[in-house]
């Protein structure tokens, strides 16, 4: 555990270099632009509880990508499930006439199943035709995109808005702000409490680790690999499409167009930098929503652009995930040495 | 530039070869090798001899660049050389053929001998079919093997592919050739075809370096033998004068007693059967069934019986264990624990009936990455109640923490912590975890598949003991080993594998190892 | 008439940039490598082919940047997933990523706008007229007048199956995908081999990326390789990467795509003409499964 945070960290600091290096490239002054990134992003409460509440879809797509990384399924259809779950909380809390105590789990409840059906059906066509999950739910996030933006611009569109909206929900499904906090935030800590208890307490969540880890041993041991498969799909799936309905319940209260670009590939970038694992998960889905709330700040200040942080994204995650093979190889071939020196013994098989 | 143009490469390894001072430590802690230093004379064939884990094939593949060294040099002709890969060494006349066969199934013969170094025409590196033809049959007539230029590797047999791979070697003119294990992969009518081969490489100039755990085969091939145990250098000697018993005593550091270990324990009723069990390949085609990888297998395991299965890698124990675990689907027959029919069973519906230790550790019997405590409780978590709560819903972490406590302490496992991820043990600790794992569950009948392989000496007697612990408890053990030696010390029969079937089925007292030997290569028994 | 050629000059239009980054693919796929990067490769190349016509006023001069552009992608893709020995799957997703911040990035620092940048002045990769050809009725209007990197694509497919199958290279190249052990130990660096492909990959990805931006349209928007390159790789994987089956492939993702804008004006959703390429991908991934399904029983 040191070990993975310290090469981490590492990563973290190297990447920030090299961001560094960009931007005294271009003229600008680094230290003063990672200071208002902390400014605008944790500087203060206003600015904390942004980057809090800019984090639950990351955290969330994150939780969804890792959770079924860690156990097999290639699932790359955060972006798509996202958007049925966003879908069906916005038809539930425009159509639903529920008190906000029965229309807000209502509402959760239906964003879940948006992003589980739609995983479901890769899934299905898993099950059914052996094709890969990998291409499949990268299609069906296309699919879900046109989809959906044909929702918003037909049958779902606010007569009176300049741009593809649907109206706004009925307020009884806005869920409520607790001083500068989102109430969602909450939400948040119970599913990352339910991913948790799943993996740690689960009897099904252990063969998915497991599975995850080696299927064939899992398999053995009495582990009903398709079924779990099943299983991890659809949990996941209603992760993203939590991360949706949270999105439009707790901001703009309503599907507007483009909701779901800004969290495209982020779920799945989160997952790979943290290496599938739940603190980790939480974390970087932090140090992402952070970097991406103080990018607006820094830009009004620095005159770098707020999109310079996409770069500084794809760095990190690209320093982070090669320092960590790259570091413990070192670290194992320096005890290796040391040990030779020593001798030690265990024979090794030819 | 074509092959015939090739200019001779500077200070080929015509002089002697020496490996100084090697040492070689695979991470974290395995020492593979420790302070070897032996030296080949040209033109001669040297044998490297020793145990598995001896470490002959890793002292191999520091020579050819394939492995560095940890410390210690290689010289040829008595300058340090430092290869960086087999491209090096083969530039420098040496030329390796390993244990596993590494041709490219999809390619011909002839693509496969030039691959590396094709004769090409044109700006683009055109290759030149004809030249590369032409030149492949020169050196399949000049050191006259048998093979045909044009077959597809893929389908070749196994002697034919070895043959292609120093086929490879001769084209690239080396003149020192390693073999790895060579006969290991062969039919025994086809051995004496390669050490005449062999002899004329050697009458041809080749150095050869033989690595064998076979003393016949060492004693009458070779001239020099270098004998290996557990990483160190033990002695070089000329072959000639040196006798089986002394050869053996130096692989194995003591006399080896063939002696049985098995107290006289009458049998009880039949525990394990399996009735005419088949099992089809995948077919190629789509409709015509495929080749049959098992046929009409009976076999039955009494209580307080341990019944070995013997055979060459290959003859059809990988089907036989994976069609009495599930993985590969019956095409025909029954398998049967007491009395209840498993032959359609699921996995999990098995594990109630039987414990199975794989041989591949990292492959089937455990997950190297996860933490030592999943690994103990897997099939666990679904079959044995005390850990779960809830209808089986949840893992009890306590009950967990307290089994995993017992694992440990019934099979003296040394363990830093049961959160500790299982790659971090040692080979023998990671065996004791999957062999407690699987007798925790103390079922009527357990399959053992090879489960002694890698493993040390210290670690092989503690998983024999165990086995033998669970005759005298009255189990039914079926043994699928290699190890004609693991069988004859532990097995009440020896039940023999030939091409997917079993052969013979005999009581080890009535039983010789060299009978046992000739049906495992014949699949029949020696005349007379 | 007008609706066939129509239809015909789109559906080669369409299939040109997919065509192009699955030759790269293939490359990488009969390397043995699990390269995802081509959709990056895609929009870079298509970046820094508008950053080239701009400055240079010149559509080879943004060609040529285009082909830099990819192949300095390949060149990360190679620092981390050969040298640093970096999953290729993450290395792919990051790369990806990495090309969408930094083609963002860049058109807001050098061009001052967000979106997408379309400039009159953009010079467009030209269209070829074949002489006497051209003539030809219909066969003239099909064959003739097309996009300059449309035959670019017909003769990489062309080049690409001579290189995979005739020479030095695709011998090793197919080797390094079959059995990298079996090329390593016939003294051939299976990285090397992988670092050409590589760079072949991010070659023919910027030669797409380039028509995406100046030949397709005359334009760059943010993310304007839409999923192309995710297409390319299913069509790596219907045809195991033969370019010949490979035109075929892009040829009818093509047409689907072309169909799907005919159907648009037959008063049909945009949105949903728009699926069809998607659709097809997963039909065709479907067919082939079941073929697979059939080879192969359990």
């Amino acid at each position: 555990m040191p070990r993975s945070f310290l090469t981490a960290l590492a990563g973290i600091l190297a990447a920030l270099l090299i961001g560094a290096g960009v931007m005294l490239a271009q003229g600008y002054n680094p230290a003063a632009t990672y200071a208002a990134l902390f400014e605008f992003s944790l500087g203060d409460v206003d600015s904390l509880a942004t980057t809090l509440k800019n984090a639950i879809p990351l955290i969330l797509t994150g939780l969804s990508a890792s959770v079924a990384f860690a156990s097999g399924p290639v699932n790359l259809g955060q972006p798509g499930q996202l958007l049925f779950g966003a879908l069906l909380a916005t038809l539930g809390g425009l159509y639903l006439p529920l008190p906000a105590p029965l229309l807000i789990p209502s509402l959760l409840a239906l964003a879940m199943l948006g992003g589980a059906l739609w995983a479901g059906l890769a899934a299905l066509l898993r099950r059914a035709f052996d094709m890969s999950e990998f291409i499949v739910t990268l299609m069906l996030n296309s699919i879900a995109d046109l989809f959906t933006f044909w929702a918003i611009t037909g049958p779902l569109a606010d007569p009176d808005a300049f741009s593809p909206m649907t109206p706004a929900i009925q307020p009884a499904g806005w869920l409520p702000e607790w001083g500068e906090f989102s109430s969602a935030l909450l939400v948040l800590a119970l599913a990352a409490a339910g991913i948790w208890f799943v993996f740690q307490r689960w009897t099904a969540g252990y063969e998915w680790r497991l599975t995850g880890q080696n299927a064939l041993f899992a398999r053995l041991g009495g582990c009903n690999i398709s079924r779990n498969f099943v299983a991890v799909m659809l949990t996941t799936g209603a992760l993203a499409g939590l991360a949706g309905g949270l999105v439009v319940m707790a901001g703009p209260h309503r599907f507007l167009k483009g909701l779901g670009a800004n969290y495209a590939w982020d779920g799945v970038m989160i997952a790979v930098v943290a290496n599938n694992s739940l603190p980790g998960t939480l974390l970087y889905g932090l140090f992402f929503s952070a970097l991406q709330t103080g990018a607006l700040g820094m830009e009004l200040i620095t005159a770098v652009p707020s999109e310079f942080i996409q770069v500084l994204q794809a760095v990190i995650v690209l320093v982070v995930v090669a320092s960590r093979g790259r570091l413990s190889e070192w670290l194992d071939v320096w005890a290796a040495r040391r040990r030779a020196r020593v001798k030690p013994l265990a024979p090794a098989p030819d | 530039m074509t092959v015939a143009q090739r200019p001779a490469a500077p200070s080929r390894a015509t002089g002697l070869i020496e490996l100084r001072h090697i040492t070689k430590v695979f991470p974290p802690n395995t020492l593979a090798l420790d302070d070897v230093s032996v030296t080949f004379q040209p033109g001669e064939i040297h044998a490297l001899v020793g145990e598995n884990g001896a470490g002959k094939s890793t002292l191999m593949k520091v020579l050819y660049g394939l492995e560095a060294a940890t410390a210690g040099e290689v010289r040829l002709g008595g300058r340090p050389v430092r290869f960086r890969g087999p491209g090096d060494a083969i530039a420098r006349g040496l030329g390796m053929v390993h244990q596993e066969i590494l041709l490219v199934d999809e390619y011909t013969v002839w693509e496969n001998v030039v691959l590396g170094a094709e004769p090409v025409a044109g700006p683009l590196g055109q290759l030149n079919t004809t030249l590369a033809l032409r030149a492949v049959q020169a050196k399949i007539a000049a050191f006259g093997l048998d093979l045909d230029p044009a077959a597809r590797a893929g389908d070749l047999s196994v002697a034919a592919r070895q043959k292609v791979e120093i086929l490879k070697l001769l084209y690239r003119d080396v003149s020192v050739l390693i073999l790895d294990e060579p006969t290991a992969v062969l039919a025994p009518q086809e051995v004496p075809q390669l050490f005449a081969e062999l002899r004329r490489l050697r009458a041809g100039g080749q150095t050869i370096l033989f690595i064998s755990h076979h003393l016949d085969e060492v004693l009458t091939l070779c001239d020099q033998v270098t004998v290996l145990r557990r990483g160190r250098h033990v002695a070089t000697r000329a072959a000639a004068g040196l006798g089986k018993p002394e050869l053996a005593r130096l692989m194995v550091g003591r006399d080896v007693v063939f002696t049985s270990r098995r107290s006289p324990h009458p049998p009880g009723g039949v525990v394990f059967s399996a009735d005419a069990l088949t099992v089809r390949a995948p077919s190629a085609g789509g409709r015509a069934a495929g080749r049959e990888r098992l046929r009409d297998v009976s076999l039955s395991v009494r209580a307080g019986e341990i019944v070995g299965v013997a055979g060459v890698e290959g003859n059809g124990q990988f089907e036989l264990v994976g069609a009495l675990m599930g993985l590969l689907p019956a095409a025909a027959g029954r398998v049967r624990v007491n009395g209840r029919d498993l032959t359609h069973a699921s996995i999990l519906e098995r594990r109630r009936h039987l414990a199975f230790v794989a041989q591949d550790r990292g492959r089937m019997g455990a997950s190297l990455a996860a933490p030592i405590r999943d690994n103990a409780i897997m099939t666990h978590h679904r079959l044995n109640p005390a850990l779960t709560a809830w209808r089986g819903w949840l893992l009890r972490p306590a009950a967990v923490g307290r089994f995993v406590d017992e694992l440990r302490e019934r099979y003296a496992v040394t363990m830093r912590a049961a959160g500790a991820p299982f790659r971090s043990l040692s080979g023998g600790n990671q065996q004791k975890v999957i062999l407690g794992r699987e007798l925790l569950l103390d079922r009527p009948f357990i399959l053992l598949d090879q489960p002694t392989r890698g493993l040390d000496v210290g670690s092989t007697e503690y998983v024999h003991d165990q086995i033998l612990q669970l005759r005298a408890r009255d189990r039914a053990v079926l043994l699928v080993s290699a190890d004609l030696e693991e069988l004859f010390r532990l097995a009440d029969r020896i039940a023999v594998m030939h091409r997917g079937r079993i052969v013979a089925d005999l009581p080890t007292d009535e039983t010789t190892l060299a009978a046992v030997g000739y049906l495992m290569l014949e699949g029949r028994p020696a005349a007379g | 008439m007008r609706i066939f050629i129509g239809l015909i000059t789109g559906t080669l239009a369409s299939a040109t940039p997919i065509l192009l980054a699955a030759l790269g693919g293939a490359f990488t796929y009969y390397a043995g490598l699990f390269n995802i990067a081509m959709e990056g490769m895609l929009l870079v190349g298509a970046f820094c082919a508008v950053l080239g016509a701009y400055f240079f006023q010149s559509w080879l001069a943004g060609v040529l940047c285009a082909v830099l552009g990819a192949t300095a992608l390949a060149l990360l893709f190679i620092l981390f997933a050969i040298v640093l020995k970096t999953d290729e799957f993450v290395t792919g997703i990051a790369l990806n990523l990495f090309a969408v911040g930094a083609t963002t990035y860049l058109l807001r620092q050098i061009f001052d706008v967000k979106g997408s940048l379309s400039d009159p002045r953009l010079p467009a990769i030209p269209a070829v007229t074949i002489p006497l050809l051209h003539d030809v009725p219909v066969l003239g209007a099909v064959v003739s007048g097309q996009n300059l990197m449309v035959y670019a694509a017909g003769l990489a497919t062309v080049i690409s199956a001579y290189l995979i199958f005739g020479t030095r290279f695709g011998l090793r190249l197919r080797a390094a995908g079959h059995n990298a052990a079996s090329l390593e130990t016939s003294g051939v660096s299976a990285a090397r081999v992988r670092v050409w492909a590589l760079l072949a990959c991010g070659v023919l990805c910027g030669l797409g990326g380039a028509f995406l931006s100046l030949g397709y349209v005359r334009l760059f928007a943010e993310n304007m390789s839409a999923g192309r390159g995710w297409i390319s790789l299913a069509a790596i994987i219907l045809v195991n990467g033969n370019p010949w089956g490979l035109a075929v492939i892009a040829l009818l993702f093509g047409f689907s795509d072309g169909l799907g804008l005919l159907l648009q004006s037959a008063q049909i959703p945009s949105q949903f003409t728009g699926m069809v390429p998607y659709l097809a991908t997963l039909l065709a991934l479907s067919v082939y499964a079941t073929r697979r399904a059939k080879a192969r029983p359990a």
